[in-house]
């Protein structure tokens, strides 16, 4: 049945419409999402690289 | 809570790193090759396994999945560790990562030298080594979600993020577009044919360089280059935007590499929206690395891990700018099959990959070593050499582009092509390649000299393989969301989820854009004069993908007035309905061959011209710059897997008659005959059973059937 639907459509200019739409619609939201993130826990996550709990490798700084 | 003392395993981060080096000295050297062959044609040596067509997919294959990929696997494997304070997961599905992906390399350069390639480009390989890439990349998948499922710290951070995505995606790209059926161990047909060929081949070429070449090295930047600066991320916020965005876009984009071919406009138009609206996660996750640096930039000057770090950055940001710009149909007008593609390739290859793998090596082997880096001016040099040496490099080859892409459309005041010799065009860019070597020449000097740095400071230092680290045990939260907890902030904690969001991200374009094209007819209008290639054509055909002619000739002419005038009719996709693969090509080192078998047309040139042509073509043309192909009159024609050739054809739909297959050896030998005699008439001695008279009748055969069918529009057959 899919096979038949694919086969006989038409018009898929709509698929890059629909795909903007999606993609507008579902990245505003994200965007927004990012805001309700409390200030805290962004400050938190920035820093995770900065601390590798590692004994040794501190140590080590550029010259 | 007690705090748990755990070791992270630097001798596989060692590995990779040693790997890294060397591989990148190898892939770049045949580069340097590649491009002296531009100059002098007789660096091929008159031998097989050094031809332009067989070794340049070494060099594309080694710089990416050797240098790149071990670089990659390095900044990984050490990163993840840290950032989930746990070891890896499993020691031996490290080592299996390693070795078989080291395995993997040198069959890949073995088989290519020896001609067995599918003739897809950055996707070579045949299908057991398909296989084992398969496998290989499986298990370094598992040992990277095993170590993040025993993590230490509840949230995932961005750079796995960007990992998770490139494990997920390389793995559907990769099967996806090596869906092939065997005809011999080291030869088979991918299934697809022609347009949808096309279409898979560069959904997959694209996204390569997206998530192998991209968005792994996203993930390093967001690891390497807060350590580097000790700063941390500029904006966590825009990291979420960056990834979902980017890793949603760019499964989009790859028919942009086949603007005003056959393939249906509404996919190319597709393509380019999606190409140019990848500007902005682009560009974002650019500035969000650049303005980590905000208050450290006179560190900058001091630190040569910073220095390579911000050109490469800067790189990524140009690559990213003129990617998208080379996708609107105005630009790839001009730009496609010129340099100005390498040019471009080479800033994103040489500038973003290779200066921020340089930029990790010099980071994590001191401290691996316990040591510092043995000489600042030496990173100087390298740095500063190399950063010339990209100059050097892409300036002369977008000033190379521009010139023939003129030259190619010029006409005269009569309304002729000013320059109907392709030839021409190719000579006037001669010290436009010779820049060119300079400047692979003088990155090669510069990565010689990083080398020596750092084998001077690996002696300085003393190697840590166990470095000791502690951190609390993970505290076993709910599974759900907790009260307050954003969505997104859940995601982070929740591995197999984030896989899942992830793989319907980037899945959504690649059906969308494939699934159409397969099964709706009415995208491939058939032609009813084209039919299935002879078994003596189809034996030349394969000659032709062995050699990798594909690399310098390609098998699509544009619907431009000074291609048209140039090759004849433009291409339609139901010319290419038995191609598998399809040849259309990247590239014009040489002229279009798409036409080249039509006897009224203005590339047509008789048998004893492509014999004497393949014997040695500076003696037809003192410049031209095509090798020698001698052993094709030498070796005789391999008929044995004919049979096999045309059951795999009909296999995959091609319409030989039931029971061809035992006769078409028949046909095979009658229709080299035929070419043998006509030669003969010309003087020339030669077998019909010699490879040369199977590559002649391919050539031949190219164009004709569309010819026949007179003007497009009155032959389609199709709904």
């Amino acid at each position: 049945m899919l096979r038949d639907m694919f086969t006989s459509m038409g018009g898929f200019e709509i698929y890059g419409m629909i795909s903007m739409i999606v993609f507008v619609v579902f990245f505003g939201l994200l965007i927004l999402h990012t805001y309700s993130i409390k200030k805290k826990d962004v400050e938190g996550f920035s820093n995770m690289p900065l601390d590798d709990s590692s004994k040794e490798s501190d140590e080590i700084q550029d010259s | 809570m007690e705090n748990q003392t755990f070791y992270y395993d630097n001798k596989i981060v060692k590995n990779f790193a040693y790997a890294t080096l060397f591989w990148g000295v190898v892939g770049m050297v045949v580069g340097l090759l590649l491009a002296l062959q531009f100059i002098w044609p007789a660096l091929t040596f008159g031998i097989p396994y050094t031809t332009f067509g067989r070794i340049r997919p070494i060099h594309t294959n080694a710089v990416i999945f050797a240098f790149v990929g071990n670089g990659m696997f390095t900044g990984i494997y050490y990163s993840l560790q840290r950032l989930c304070k746990a070891r890896m997961f499993n020691d031996l599905l490290s080592k299996i990562n390693f070795w078989g992906w080291q395995l993997i390399i040198v069959l890949a350069a073995v088989t290519f030298a020896c001609g067995a390639t599918t003739g897809k480009e950055y996707a070579e390989l045949e299908w057991p080594i398909d296989i084992l890439v398969a496998v290989i990349w499986l298990v370094f998948g598992a040992n990277m979600i095993g170590t993040i499922i025993k993590r230490r710290v509840q949230h995932i951070y961005v750079a796995i993020w960007f990992y998770i995505a490139t494990f997920v995606t390389i793995t559907v790209l990769h099967v996806t577009n090596s869906l092939e059926i065997p005809v011999t161990l080291f030869k088979s047909y991918p299934i697809y044919a022609g347009v949808q060929d096309a279409l898979v081949q560069w959904w997959y070429g694209h996204n390569a360089v997206a998530f192998f070449l991209t968005t792994p090295f996203l993930g390093l930047m967001y690891y390497y280059l807060p350590k580097a600066a000790n700063r941390p991320i500029y904006s966590y916020r825009l990291s979420i935007v960056h990834f979902w965005a980017l890793i949603f876009l760019y499964i989009w984009a790859g028919p942009h590499h086949l603007l005003y071919s056959a393939l249906p406009g509404w996919a190319q138009s597709l393509g380019v929206v999606f190409s140019v609206m990848l500007i902005a996660p682009s560009w974002g996750g650019m500035v969000n690395g650049l303005l980590t640096l905000r208050g450290a930039w006179d560190r900058v000057r001091e630190d040569p891990v910073l220095k390579f770090m911000v050109v490469a950055v800067t790189a990524y940001g140009m690559s990213t700018f003129e990617g998208p710009m080379m996708s609107t149909k105005t630009v790839n007008a001009i730009s496609h099959f010129t340099d100005w593609t390498v040019g471009h390739a080479h800033i994103g290859a040489l500038g973003w990959n290779g200066f921020l793998t340089f930029a990790v090596l010099y980071y994590l082997i001191p401290r691996m070593f316990q040591t510092q880096l043995f000489s600042k001016k030496m990173a100087n040099a390298h740095f500063w050499i190399g950063t010339l040496g990209i100059i050097f490099y892409a300036v002369p080859l977008y000033w190379g582009a521009i010139t023939q892409a003129s030259m190619w459309k010029e006409f005269t005041a009569a309304g002729m092509l000013k320059y109907p010799n392709f030839l021409e065009t190719v000579t006037q860019l001669r010290p436009m390649y010779a820049a060119r070597a300079i400047g692979g020449g003088l990155y090669i000097v510069g990565i010689v000299i990083g080398i020596f740095n750092l084998i001077l400071t690996v002696r300085a230092g003393k190697f840590v393989p166990e470095e000791a680290a502690s951190a609390p045990a993970l505290v076993k939260v709910t599974g759900s969301r907790e009260s307050g907890e954003g969505l997104h902030r859940w995601l982070e904690r929740r591995p197999v989820q984030f896989i899942l969001f992830a793989l319907v991200a980037v899945i959504i374009g690649g059906l969308i854009e494939i699934v159409p094209l397969y099964l709706v007819k009415t995208n491939i209008p058939t032609i009813a004069s084209v039919k299935p290639y002879t078994p003596l054509e189809l034996q030349g055909r394969d000659i032709y993908v062995r050699e990798g002619c594909y690399t310098c000739h390609s098998q699509q002419v544009r619907p431009f007035r000074s291609e048209t005038e140039r090759y004849g009719e433009y291409a339609k996709a139901g010319e290419y309905v038995y191609d598998h693969p399809f040849q259309w090509g990247s590239k014009r080192n040489g002229p279009d061959l798409s036409r080249e078998g039509v006897v009224s047309g203005r590339q047509y040139k008789p048998n004893s011209w492509h014999y004497n042509h393949m014997l040695n073509p500076q003696r037809l043309n003192e410049q031209s710059i095509m090798p020698v192909y001698k052993w094709l009159i030498a070796d005789d024609l391999d008929i044995s897997t004919t049979a096999k050739k045309i059951r795999v054809m009909q296999f995959l739909g091609v319409p030989y008659p039931e029971g061809y297959d035992k006769i078409a050896n028949d046909d095979l030998l009658k229709q080299a005959q035929g070419i043998a005699d006509d030669l003969k008439s010309q003087g020339i001695q030669v077998a019909p059973t010699k490879e040369i008279i199977a590559m002649i009748a391919y050539l031949q055969r190219l164009g004709k059937d569309v010819h026949a069918a007179g003007t497009p529009t009155a032959t389609i057959t199709g709904k």
